[in-house]
Parts: C-alpha cells; sequence; structure tokens
C-alpha cells in the first residue's frame, strides 16, 4: 500500500510561518506532518494511502489536535482550516490546488489572523424544559457584542437549545469566558454547557477545495 | 381490458411505488443516523451516557448507518426492486 496521497489540514502562509515540520499522531495512523508549498502558501499535511478517508470519531479528533498543535507552533500560527477529509493524489494536484485558490485563501487568512473560534452547546436536561427563545436572547446579548461573528450550526438533537460557534479576537477571550460564565451561572441549573475551543476557524472560513470546487 | 387495467390499475401501483420508496428512506435514514450519532457523542461528552453506554450505542448506530447507505446505493442505482 502506498503512502504517496497528502492529507490536507489546512493553510498557512509560509513567509510568516516557514515550513512547519513535526512529529504527531496524524490522521490514518500517520506519525508526521509537514508542508507541501508553492509559492508562499503551505499546505500542512500527512501522508494517507487514499483520498477519501474514512471520518471516524478518532481520526476527527486528531484532525482537529493537529491543527490546534499548528496554532500553537513555535509561537503561534495562523492557520486556515480544513474540514476533515481532503486527501489529494500527489504533491502535484495539491500544488495546483494551492495556486488556483490562492485569493481566496489569502481572504480567509487575513478574515482569521489573530482570531479563534470557540463553541458553545447548550442541551436540556433529560425531560427537561427551558423557554428557548428566552435563552437565545440572553446568550446574543451576553456573547454576540464581544465577538467578531457568530455562526448558529446543525441542530442534530432535540434536546439542543443552541449551537453556536464564535469567531473571537485572542484579546477578547478572556471577556468572552467570563460571560459565558455568567450564562453557566444563570443557566446551570436546567441546562447542560458544553464550551469548546479554541478551534482554528473551521466555520468562518468559506474555501471549498478539490478537485470539483475550489 | 388491457386498456382498462391500465386506468384502474397504473395510478395505484404508481401510488403504492411511491409510498414503498417513501417507507425506505424513512427506514434508512442516513440523515437521521447522523444526527443520532452525533447526539450520542454529545451525551457521552457532557457525561450523561457512561463510556460503556456510548460505544455500545456507537456501535449500533454505525451498523444501521452501513446498512443505510448500502441501501441508498443500491436504490439510487435501481438494484432494489420494489415487490408487489
Amino acid at each position: 500500500m502506498s503512502n504517496s496521497n497528502r492529507y490536507v489540514y489546512g493553510i498557512v502562509n509560509t513567509a510568516d510561518t516557514g515550513d512547519i515540520e513535526f512529529e504527531t499522531d496524524a490522521v490514518a495512523g500517520a506519525d508526521r506532518v509537514y508542508t507541501v508549498s508553492h509559492r508562499r502558501l503551505g499546505a500542512v499535511v500527512s501522508n494517507i494511502d487514499t483520498t477519501d478517508p474514512e471520518e471516524t470519531d478518532e481520526d476527527a479528533q486528531i484532525h482537529d489536535d493537529v491543527l490546534r498543535e499548528i496554532m500553537d507552533h513555535d509561537g503561534g500560527k495562523t492557520i486556515v482550516p480544513m474540514q476533515f477529509g481532503m486527501a489529494f493524489e500527489n504533491d502535484r494536484t495539491l500544488k495546483n490546488v494551492l495556486r488556483g485558490a490562492r485569493p481566496a485563501f489569502r481572504r480567509a487568512m487575513s478574515d482569521i489572523e489573530g482570531r479563534i473560534e470557540l463553541g458553545l452547546k447548550l442541551v436540556t436536561q433529560e425531560d427537561g424544559s427551558i423557554d428557548r427563545d428566552e435563552v437565545e436572547d440572553a446568550v446574543s446579548d451576553e456573547l454576540d457584542p464581544i465577538a467578531a461573528q457568530a455562526v448558529q450550526n446543525d441542530r442534530f438533537s432535540d434536546r439542543l437549545v443552541l449551537n453556536r460557534s464564535y469567531l473571537v479576537d485572542e484579546d477578547e477571550r478572556e471577556s468572552f469566558d467570563e460571560a459565558v460564565a455568567r450564562l453557566e451561572d444563570r443557566y446551570g441549573d436546567d441546562l447542560l454547557v458544553q464550551y469548546t475551543g479554541p478551534y482554528a476557524p473551521y466555520s468562518f472560513v468559506n474555501v471549498e477545495i478539490g478537485a470539483q470546487s475550489q | 381490458m388491457f386498456v382498462l387495467d391500465d386506468l384502474l390499475f397504473r395510478p395505484l401501483i404508481g401510488i403504492v411505488d411511491t409510498l414503498h420508496s417513501l417507507a425506505l428512506q424513512e427506514l434508512y435514514d442516513v440523515e437521521a443516523l447522523e444526527d443520532e450519532r452525533k447526539e450520542n457523542r454529545l451525551l457521552y461528552e457532557l457525561g450523561e451516557r457512561s463510556e460503556a453506554e456510548y460505544l455500545d450505542r456507537k456501535e449500533t448506530i454505525e451498523a444501521e448507518l452501513e446498512l443505510a447507505r448500502e441501501v441508498h446505493e443500491q436504490f439510487a442505482s435501481g438494484r432494489v426492486e420494489v415487490k408487489r
């Protein structure tokens, strides 16, 4: 089985980051991530033996973990994150994509520079009930003024009162944490609160790459 | 006689086909199963489900998902026949 395919975690500006390379637990059992560069754009990749990787919980977690490592690497790097599953035939096809989507990557990079993504899910207790509109309004009042952007995510469970992602300036992180803590104090008896992150800002990057679209 | 058969039964057969397709889609609803998979993970992360419960449920959902995807693939390729 050959490992000549490239699994992509995200795109960096190599003029700022240099070539990134480190050993880590990577997707599909790989143990090293490194940069495939075209001019100043670098795709952070690991080797893989398929262009259609299966999204297991474990590999989805590893994808996130690698992105976080890159964000923290050598004093912190801006990376345009890819969703799970972006794999390419070889370096050449990947470099073609980097060339074709260059303006989109540049725009995305400038949008997320110095910002992180944080996630908030509020879930009703089993058999619990709550005024959902009131909760949503309270959350918006607390968090929207601090966040640079917010998006509503999929409500995949009837018990989800709210599932949002926030793009937050790193400088505002503490204020945002405090606002979430106030919400937890207010609703902690009625709701389960899952506050997650920081993540690379997946939800705020709209670059599709692949054979069909760029 | 054949003309009468066509007029009387063909619409009925069409309705049965449609109902059967809808029932198959509901029975093998990939999206609902994906949602259930995410909910299982969320409730585990929130501490409401034990690891054993989570893994047990996960295994069941993944088996159902695999079957559902297979049925949809066959359905799309016309390999699932509607039996009357």
